[in-house]
């Protein structure tokens, strides 16, 4: 007589319990656990780089699971952020934004964000017009940068700056040519430990835009925030400077608003101020930049005024998993290499590819789901190096064995039990 | 003991041999003879000579060698010359693949591995906003490197600002000591035909644009290639076409592979005979246009 499909499952599922459980609790099991964590904190602890030797770690060193869910899984708003707009401010010079910012000013935004650069003079009579604006917009943010090099003076603020004027840096946390991911919001001013830190660009603009998000922001008291880039660039309203001057606009898309002044390039081969994100389509090897840096600061005060920021797991959390993973899984190679030496291989394989498929897709998915980060890196590892490690471990048990009768379920060479 | 001796010695016999520099011909101008055992003959490119051979260069000529499929060397005043003595000029460092494979390795294997979470300082050099500040001359990054050889052609700039004069510069390569040739010009273009006479065919230079009264660092290299290199590029270029081309899509063809060359000039030419020679293709026409509008072409 046939069994019931219940029956079935059950026998299946106590015999993979009976598969993971046998050497679980062994002490071979947590040993040789514990040599992959050594193995992994002795070559992680050698101050010297190997992985511009690996083709695939070069080709993915700027690569992160979670590209993937904002680049191919439409982890993204659709919908326009109504509260920003930016204004392209095209090759406008000094005296130009200063019209420009004259006339966005006049349809009421609630503040506005001038996304360029002003250091030191220039003309005399375009920085005098530039100056008179600055000074008549109290709700304008101009930008100044970070420059750590210059230790006597990093902060380089902006040259039209009044005291009434809100000025941020606007420097992004990322390597060289790399994808911006994470936003530091505040940097502590280092040559007066008594004065205020330096604001970003962004938190600038949002401590006048909206009190409590800034509160918020300030109260996470982070170093570095990963930015939740929610939109692409295409979905902040965007008008061109040359019309707002022209008269061509009216004020719907301006007033009560958050204004961007900042650069968009006339098509995508003008990578003028243009940074790599995880929005790019193509999220890894070689591609060119795809948002505008003016869109990046949008999108970091999308994340603030939302209060959407992702919230990584602690690095224990991280390791714990790792230890967890990493010894169920040497519990399955263990019994592998014992029992069913001749699959054990297959097996390891194809563990291995459904652990990493699984846990890339649990990353992904609390990512999407709550906007937690988990670190599956660690636990890919773990898993990774368990295999090669069962082989150093067997002739370190082997020989343990022999010298002070360590007990060890690795007999099968004839030194064992 | 004998034997190895004898190893030793035809060594570095083959050795010595091997240090016999081979020199070809890459490209001359004017009267140019090249003397080979008593026996003097008409320079012509392609022309492989040895240590021995001589090269005499009349009043007004030149001659650019490659010696040893390595380093390539112009000769540009008359007079007689043993190439024996332009041994310099064809070392070879035989050790610097290896040498910066090792540099590369080395540099690799100490790069500080931290990241931006981690350190915060360091990783600050990207700044998400355009500059408003000291440079206020844009130049189209298709104009990096121009090769030219003769023609109409532009070198253009945008301005951010408002301004009356301009200062174009044109330095020897890697010397910015030496201007070549210096104009005040209104327009935000100056034509390499006005100044292509203080230039050598053969040689590279450097350029820049600038506001006049503020400075400029910003370089771009413009090569004024001989005749004889471009003739036997675009012979090159020609030969690739399919067996039944017509006239307007070998131009057309030519246009295109001259602009990938960065050869613009010549690339103008050819997108104009293109559009001369099938008015009626739409193809033709708006890429000439575009060619035109982008390079700033009237």
């Amino acid at each position: 007589m046939k069994k019931p499909l219940h029956q079935h499952i059950g026998h299946h599922a106590r015999r993979v319990g009976r598969h993971v459980t046998k050497y679980l609790y062994k002490r071979d099991t947590l040993f040789s656990t514990v040599w992959v964590f050594v193995f992994i904190i002795v070559l992680g602890s050698i101050p010297v780089n190997f992985y511009f030797l690996n083709p695939l770690k070069l080709a993915l060193k700027d690569f992160d699971f979670h590209d993937m869910a904002h680049a191919k899984l439409h982890v993204y708003e659709d919908r326009f952020d109504r509260r920003i707009t930016i204004v392209n401010i095209g090759m406008a010079d000094r005296e130009q934004l200063a019209a420009l910012i004259d006339k966005t000013a006049e349809m009421k935004p609630r503040v506005m964000g001038l996304d360029v650069l002003l250091e030191g003079p220039k003309d005399p009579y375009k920085d005098s017009v530039l100056a008179a604006t600055v000074s008549r917009c109290a709700n304008l943010v101009l930008a100044s940068r970070l420059e750590w090099k210059d230790e006597k003076d990093p902060y380089k603020e902006n040259f039209f700056r009044t005291p009434g004027t809100g000025e941020g840096y606007a420097n992004m946390l990322a390597e060289d040519i790399a994808t911006v991911r994470l936003w530091a919001p505040f940097f502590e001013n280092e040559k007066d430990s008594h004065a205020k830190p330096y604001k970003s660009f962004a938190s600038s603009i949002l401590e006048k835009y909206d009190s409590t998000a800034f509160k918020r922001l300030v109260k996470r008291n982070k170093e570095t925030e990963t930015i939740n880039y929610s939109r692409r660039q295409d979905r902040y309203y965007q008008l061109e400077g040359e019309s707002i001057l022209a008269g061509l606009e009216n004020d719907s898309l301006i007033r009560d608003r958050i204004i961007l002044f900042g650069y968009i390039g006339a098509d995508e081969s003008d990578i003028l101020d243009k940074k790599f994100t995880p929005m790019n389509k193509k999220y890894y090897g070689k591609s060119i930049p795809d948002m505008n840096g003016v869109a990046v600061h949008a999108n970091m005060l999308s994340m603030a005024l939302d209060n959407h920021f992702i919230r990584k797991m602690p690095g224990w959390f991280n390791w714990l998993l790792a230890i967890l993973i990493g010894w169920i899984h040497m519990a399955i190679f263990i019994k592998y290499y014992i029992d069913h030496h001749i699959w054990f291989h297959l097996v390891a394989k194809i563990a291995q590819l459904l652990s990493a498929i699984f846990f890339v897709y649990l990353d992904i998915w609390l990512y999407e789901k709550y906007r937690v980060k988990l670190d599956m890196k660690m636990t890919l590892i773990v898993i990774v190096m368990a295999v090669d490690v069962i082989y150093f471990y067997e002739a370190w048990a082997t020989w343990m064995h022999r010298r002070f009768k360590y007990r060890t379920v690795f007999g099968h060479h004839g030194t064992g039990h | 003991m004998k034997k190895i001796r004898l190893l030793v010695l035809s060594s570095c016999l083959g050795l010595l041999a091997n240090a016999q520099n081979n020199f070809m011909l890459y490209s001359f101008k004017g009267n140019v003879t090249i003397l080979e055992q008593a026996v003097e003959s008409k320079a012509r490119v392609g022309k492989i000579m040895n240590n021995s051979a001589m090269v005499k260069i009349a009043a007004g000529g030149l001659v650019t060698l490659v010696c040893n499929e390595a380093a390539m060397f112009t000769i540009s005043k008359p007079g007689t010359y043993p190439l024996h003595k332009f041994a310099d000029s064809c070392k070879v460092n035989h050790s610097s693949f290896t040498s910066n494979y090792i540099k590369y390795i080395w540099s690799q294997m100490t790069k500080s591995s931290g990241s931006p979470g981690s350190n915060r300082k360091a990783y600050m050099n990207t700044v998400g906003a355009v500059s408003r500040g000291i440079n206020n001359i844009w130049i189209d990054p298709r104009l990096d490197t121009v090769n030219y050889s003769g023609g109409a052609f532009p070198l253009s700039w945008k301005s951010y600002t408002e301004a009356n004069e301009f200062v174009f510069y044109l330095y020897p390569a890697g010397n910015r000591n030496t201007v070549v040739y210096m104009a005040t010009v209104s327009k935000l273009k100056i034509p390499i035909s006005g100044f292509a006479a203080k230039m050598t065919a053969g040689e590279s230079y450097e350029w820049i644009a600038a506001i006049k009264g503020e400075e400029n660092e910003e370089r771009k290299v413009l090569n004024y290639v001989s005749k004889e290199t471009f003739n036997s590029l675009l012979e090159t270029i020609k030969n690739q076409g399919a067996p039944f081309e017509a006239p307007a899509e070998q131009a057309y063809r030519t246009g295109f592979m001259l602009e990938d060359a960065h050869y613009l000039a010549e690339a103008y030419e050819y997108y104009s005979k293109a559009t001369l020679l099938d008015p009626a293709n739409a193809l033709y026409r708006s890429t000439l246009m575009s060619f035109k509008k982008d390079y700033e072409i009237k």
